[in-house]
């Protein structure tokens, strides 16, 4: 069983490594974004599919590294030695201060979050002479860092696959740690974790900010990649649309993430090419979802795979 | 020392509308377990039916009426058809009330386009008007206020003095012990729902006519009525109408002393009850 899911691993690395021989410029930035917000999904995830907590925030980490590298880049002409390990500096303390959310538990998380997240929102909106207000930071450079300069899309994506495949091996390092375990164990029982010793509030406090440096390097990618960044990245639509992406490809994995940003985004670029009303396409998806498909993709293809081991042809 | 008091005044406008908001969504809640994200569209969309109401009779009251009564008939279907499905489970209520308020946001961007659109005052209510102590101030917000009074004094005779009141309340502590007793509690929910679903499409009327209506005002608002619900407690109407106080004066303050960072104000209550108080200000541990 988890020799089938390393091959599929190794098969996807190997088409997104092959991808630009085959693929034009368009194809070329889908597949970035597919990355990119692959690991924004992968962020939440590690709350919801670990944890067990609902985050609407994680846009909030997701922008303001975003706009930290932008900000540094642009206005202070900052290297990108600098600008980028200071943009997940910056999302990664956001995220130690939104973690006192980790007080509350079920539908408080969720509420507070979401309104932790709009005040970044707000503030992103608002305070235009520090952030460009509606029109953001833009001519955001390739990243350099010495003599290692990207200079192409094609490069770039090199860049973001390596990092998003070294990410997806620590990450899938963490969740079969004892601290991921202990995760496990509060998602299923916090008062029994509690019971048996664990101190559950700081463990969930630890993942929401390792959670947090994550977003925070989806971010990160993001603004090199986009190359401008703006207050809609802030948005709850980003957030809620990366929990989504988590749940359509299957929560408490490694691939899900990954799997429901290719969906999503790449429903996104097909409904649009055809059909105005994509956001209520989307709000569409949201519904199916949840009535019909809880478990997301991967949970569908363990029921179907447990069902042909059950019943053998 | 003028502007201070218009600004509290102002504060206390924005938290009349902030409970009509709130308190459907504490209510049902505390009540039925359910967590509507959609709040926010369906003030949006009784706004823009209140709109277009407003603009084929000329009468506001009618808008108020036919706002309202358009989210109710849409509120009792998403129940009915789709919440009813997720029985208590929280994440799948809030991902299907936002597929909701996705739907809504952007059919109701395709019918009334991206402007900001304002619901006309009636006449009777345009201008300003001298408040004692010599200020001037809208005549409408001093009506919105006087509403926003007026269903919370309702709503806290029906829920405190009334039978049916008492039900919801017995209802919000103990919902399988009420249905124990031969209440039927699916009507129960039916009827609170209908009533959240009514005072946030009466509530998209009347703050459409001094915030306007546009795309992205239903996440504003939903954002502003939940600060709301946090601060006061999930489930209690007492809270709602304290936090709605707490969060339009901070609003109304925070707008006036530091524009750019108006929303930020919002951060500082949540922060502190997270330190002090998770549960809110009139919330149980449940």
């Amino acid at each position: 069983m988890d020799r089938s899911r390393a091959v599929l691993a190794l098969v996807a690395l190997a088409a997104f490594a092959l991808l630009p021989f085959a693929a034009g410029p368009f194809w070329m930035g889908l597949a970035t974004q597919m990355l990119i917000f692959g690991l924004l999904a992968l962020s939440t995830d590690l709350l919801l599919g670990h944890a067990g907590l609902f985050s609407l925030c994680h846009a909030s980490f997701f922008a303001v590294s975003a706009y930290t590298v932008a900000i540094l880049q642009v206005r202070y002409g900052a290297p990108t030695a600098l600008a980028a390990p200071a943009g997940l500096l910056v999302g990664t303390l956001l995220a130690a201060v939104f973690g006192l959310a980790v007080r509350t538990r079920g539908v408080y998380f969720i509420l507070v979050t979401l309104a932790l997240g709009y005040v970044v929102w707000g503030v992103a909106h608002r305070w235009s002479s520090f952030t460009g207000g509606d029109n953001g930071v833009t001519n955001v450079p390739f990243p350099a860092v010495g003599p290692f300069r990207i200079e192409t899309h094609t490069g770039y994506y090199y860049l973001v696959l390596a990092v998003i495949a070294a990410c997806a091996l620590a990450y899938r390092a963490l969740v079969r740690s004892p601290f991921g375990l202990a995760l496990r164990g509060i998602k299923a029982s916090e008062s029994r974790m509690r019971s048996l010793g664990y101190r559950t509030g700081l463990h969930l406090y630890a993942a929401f900010v390792l959670s947090g440096a994550i977003a925070s390097l989806a971010g990160v990618l993001y603004v090199y990649y986009n190359r401008f960044v703006n207050p809609v990245s802030a948005s709850f639509p980003v957030s809620v649309e990366a929990v989504l992406m988590a749940i359509v490809g299957g929560t408490g994995t490694v691939l899900g993430p990954f799997l429901g940003s290719a969906i999503i985004l790449g429903l996104r670029n097909w409904v649009s090419s055809f059909f105005e009303l994509y956001a209520a396409v989307l709000g569409i998806v949201f519904i199916a979802t949840v009535l019909w498909a809880p478990d997301g993709i991967m949970g569908l293809a363990r029921r179907l795979r447990e069902r042909a081991g059950v019943a053998p042809a | 020392m003028t502007s201070a008091i218009l600004q509290a005044i102002n504060g206390i406008s924005l938290a009349a509308l902030l409970f009509l908001l709130a308190s459907g969504f504490t209510l049902s809640f505390g009540l039925m377990r359910v967590v509507n994200m959609a709040h926010g569209a369906y003030y949006l969309l009784g706004g823009y039916i209140g709109l277009s109401v407003a603009r084929a009779t000329g009468s506001f009251a009618a808008a108020l009426v036919a706002g309202g009564l358009a989210v109710v008939v849409l509120g009792l279907a998403v129940d009915r058809f789709l919440l009813r499905r997720t029985g208590e489970n929280h994440l799948a209520q809030v991902l299907l009330t936002v597929g909701v308020a996705f739907v809504i946001g952007d059919v109701a961007l395709r019918i009334w386009g991206g402007d900001f659109l304002k619901v006309p005052v009636p006449v009777s209510l345009r201008g300003a008007m001298e408040l004692p102590g010599g200020l001037v101030y809208p005549t409408y917000r001093v009506a919105l206020i006087l509403l926003g009074t007026v269903v919370g004094a309702l709503l806290w005779i029906l829920y405190r003095k009334t039978q049916i009141g008492a039900v919801v309340r017995a209802g919000v502590d103990d919902r399988e012990q009420v249905a124990a007793t031969g209440i039927n509690v699916d009507r129960l929910f039916v009827m609170v729902s209908a009533l959240a679903s009514f005072l946030a499409g009466m509530a998209g009327v009347a703050g459409g006519a001094f915030l306007t209506l546009y795309p992205g005002a239903e996440w504003e608002i939903l954002v502003y009525a939940l600060v709301v619900v946090i601060v006061g407690g999930l489930g209690s109407l007492g809270g709602a109408m304290i936090g709605a106080l707490v969060v339009g004066l901070l609003d109304a303050y925070g707008r006036w002393l530091l524009p750019e960072f108006s929303y930020f104000v919002l951060f500082a209550p949540m922060a502190l009850l997270l330190l002090v108080r998770p549960r809110g200000i009139a919330g149980k541990d449940a």
